[in-house]
């Protein structure tokens, strides 16, 4: 068993550590969208999709260089988003009175409807581009998956990439939340959305810029392990999706912290569990991790704080 | 009115006069095909029909037999349901001398299940289960499965001089059976397994699995996927820079594969018994014949289609003019050394499993490239 302990070993980690920022990306802006809003936004999974089709319409008809393709994949999440937003989540916050806003049921109808604008958008994505996967232009798949050499240890361009955006994904979030006034509602609606409309917060404002930071980021996310990976596709949204949720409930729900780091050993005991049991014992330990963490930690493994998001 | 119901009892009064008569020299022949023509599986039961009529025609026009070849084309959905109640309507037909299809192993037993019991010779063209051809001495199938496919791509990687190798599989009953059939023969000729790994449906990350075969240092690894989860492992293991030999199984062969992997594609062994690209002169006639009809270009099943109908209708000359049922199952096992687009193809007359040439392939510069 030890001698398992080898430079394949740290190569398994690196495998994991890479698999965990892919999870970790698609889990930034989900959670900021639940911390604010309280509710899981199911079509997160395919704003993470249309990003990865937006980017590969532009590759494909305008070959842009890469700050004006994730620019515009920015520009087609955040569209998105907004437009998420107003069809599956706007609808139920109508009502001003204090029982409609605290309750349940009305934040919960939108599982429902985020879950029905979901199936809507792959299936249509699905008539129209075809079930299967998409070949990416050469240039751009391979400015992403070009294997890097080290040694005995390799890892892929991609890599890299996806490490770089995580880190500023993460950074520029921290800094809107803590240093804009956007940053601040967000905040606030988060920790009561009540109490932030009775000091004056436009609360309908401060969701949306939510979705349109949330979904911005998932776009962002899709395009890049879409291109890394190699594999886009209609339903690409809903591994990672379950994956970042995973991570998420662990992390403590509205920890992003926590959801990042929660997501990183998601992705290292999937390649550690592969490299022991096989691949098809690698989601099973990932649950395994859920549940423990649900049983001993209740709250989630970051989730004790006071403040949300 | 009345003439024609006159008519018709006259007729029916001198049919059990008639009818040794007609046996001996029917006015045409019927053969029935039960096969998917709505639903999601549509897009194969679309080529199957092509071919099929491409087939009949050609041999309709050759004059081989005085009587016309017709064939009666029923929609199943590849439902096994629908397939039943369709096996049924041809099995009353008396008129039906043999069946073809249907597309999915499943259909296909159900449906074999009514041919078994009445005596009905069902030759299907991609039924690759193994319990299809087990019901009974009436199921033949023109497509190998891996219990023919794994023992030669075994062979190939000895002559190769592969000693030790690493399998990666998808995880269901078909990645199991080429994980199976490949060990053994492998094993029996000397080499060695040095890892197997399956991996979950729908799982397209397969570093972790890469890097724990790698360790075990395989002359080569065999893979046995469908091209999409292919592009991703051989994408994968470029990224990863293992050199390591790779071999797939058939059903990696789709040209989607070159364009999805890229550079990682390269080298790739695989076997298949149809290659659009084939230089042969019969292949290339069929290929360019279907583009021409039909505006599309043939694939795998297509052309397993098409030599189906055609081992088919050689049974039926080799029976004439004694065709019934029973002789056309007989004929149909005698099948030898069939020149189809999907190689030489032989039934075995016990198993009615087929054996085919299995020609070699290797991607190359972005193409597949038959060996020689």
């Amino acid at each position: 068993m030890f001698d398992r302990f080898d430079i394949f070993f740290v190569q398994q980690l690196i495998n994991g550590f890479s698999v965990g920022l892919v999870y970790a990306l698609v889990a930034i802006g989900f959670t900021l969208i639940f911390g604010v809003l309280n509710v899981v936004n199911f079509a997160h999974g395919e704003i993470y999709m249309i990003g990865a089709y937006a980017g590969l319409l532009a590759i494909v008809f305008l070959a842009p260089p890469w700050v004006a393709l994730i620019l515009l994949v920015l520009a087609a999440g955040i569209a998105a988003g907004v437009a998420l937003e107003r069809a599956a989540f706007k609808p139920f916050r109508r009502f001003r009175d204090e029982a409609s806003l605290k309750s349940k049921a009305m934040r919960e109808s939108t599982l429902l409807s985020s879950l029905a604008i979901s199936i809507v958008v792959r299936e249509s994505v699905e008539k129209i581009f075809g079930a299967d996967m998409q070949a990416i232009p050469r240039a751009y798949a391979d400015a992403m998956q070009d294997p890097i050499v080290l040694g005995e240890l390799a890892v892929a361009s991609g890599q890299i990439a996806i490490l770089a955006a995580a880190l500023v994904m993460f950074a520029t979030l921290q800094w809107i939340l803590k240093r804009t006034d956007i940053g601040l509602s967000i905040r606030a609606v988060a920790a009561n959305p009540l109490g932030a409309q009775y000091v004056g917060v436009n609360v309908d404002r401060t969701v949306i810029a939510t979705f349109a930071i949330g979904s911005g980021m998932g776009a962002v996310a899709g395009i890049l392990i879409g291109l890394y990976q190699g594999t886009i596709f209609p339903a690409m949204g809903f591994a990672p999706g379950v994956k970042a949720f995973v991570a998420m409930v662990m992390g403590g729900l509205n920890s992003i912290p926590g959801a990042v780091i929660c997501a990183i050993v998601l992705g290292l005991a999937e390649a550690v569990a592969t490299e022991f049991f096989g691949q098809g014992w690698a989601d099973l330990v990932a649950y395994v991790f859920l549940v423990l963490t649900l049983v001993f930690f209740p709250t989630g493994l970051f989730g004790a704080g006071r403040e949300r998001v | 009115m009345t003439t024609t119901r006159r008519g018709l009892l006259a007729t029916a009064a001198l049919a059990p006069l008639a009818a040794p008569v007609a046996t001996a020299q029917p006015r045409r022949i019927l053969i029935g095909y039960q096969l998917p023509l709505t639903g999601e599986f549509s897009q194969y039961g679309e080529r199957f029909r092509n071919s099929a009529l491409m087939a009949l025609d050609a041999f309709n026009r050759s004059g081989r037999l005085p009587v016309p070849v017709e064939i009666v084309f029923e929609d199943t959905r590849s439902d096994p349901r629908e397939a039943v109640a369709v096996a049924r309507k041809f099995v009353d037909n008396r008129e039906i001398v043999a069946v073809l299809g249907d597309f999915s192993s499943s259909a296909s037993i159900q449906a074999g299940r009514v041919y078994a019991e009445a005596g009905m010779p069902q030759l299907s063209q991609t039924a690759s289960h193994p319990d299809f051809v087990k019901i009974s001495p009436w199921q033949f199938r023109n497509i190998t499965t891996q219990a023919y496919e794994g023992p030669r791509v075994a062979e190939w990687m000895r002559e190769n001089g592969v000693r030790r190798v690493a399998v990666v599989a998808i995880q269901n009953d078909w990645g199991q059976s080429v994980v199976s059939n490949f060990a053994e023969a492998f094993r029996a000729g000397g080499g060695e397994m040095v890892a197997t790994q399956f991996f979950n449906p729908g799982n397209r990350e397969f570093r972790a699995i890469l890097t724990e075969i790698a360790r075990a240092r395989p002359d080569a690894i065999y893979i046995g996927m469908f091209y999409e989860d292919g592009a991703a492992f051989l994408q994968q293991r470029r990224q990863l820079n293992i050199r390591t030999p790779v071999y797939a199984t058939s059903s990696l062969y789709e040209p989607k594969l070159v364009e999805l992997a890229g550079a990682g594609a390269e080298g790739v062994f695989l076997s298949t018994t149809f290659m659009a690209t084939s230089p042969e002169p019969h292949v290339r006639a069929y290929v360019e014949e279907y583009r021409r009809r039909f505006g599309s270009e043939p694939n795998m099943f297509s052309a397993q289609a098409f030599d189906a109908v055609n081992i088919l209708l050689e049974a039926i000359v080799r029976a004439w003019p004694e065709v019934t049922r029973a002789r056309v199952r007989d004929e149909l096992a005698k099948t030898r050394d069939f020149p189809g687009v999907t190689g030489v193809t032989t039934f075995d007359p016990e198993t009615r499993e087929p054996a085919k040439t299995l020609a070699r392939m290797r991607i190359e510069n972005g193409q597949f490239v038959l060996l020689r």
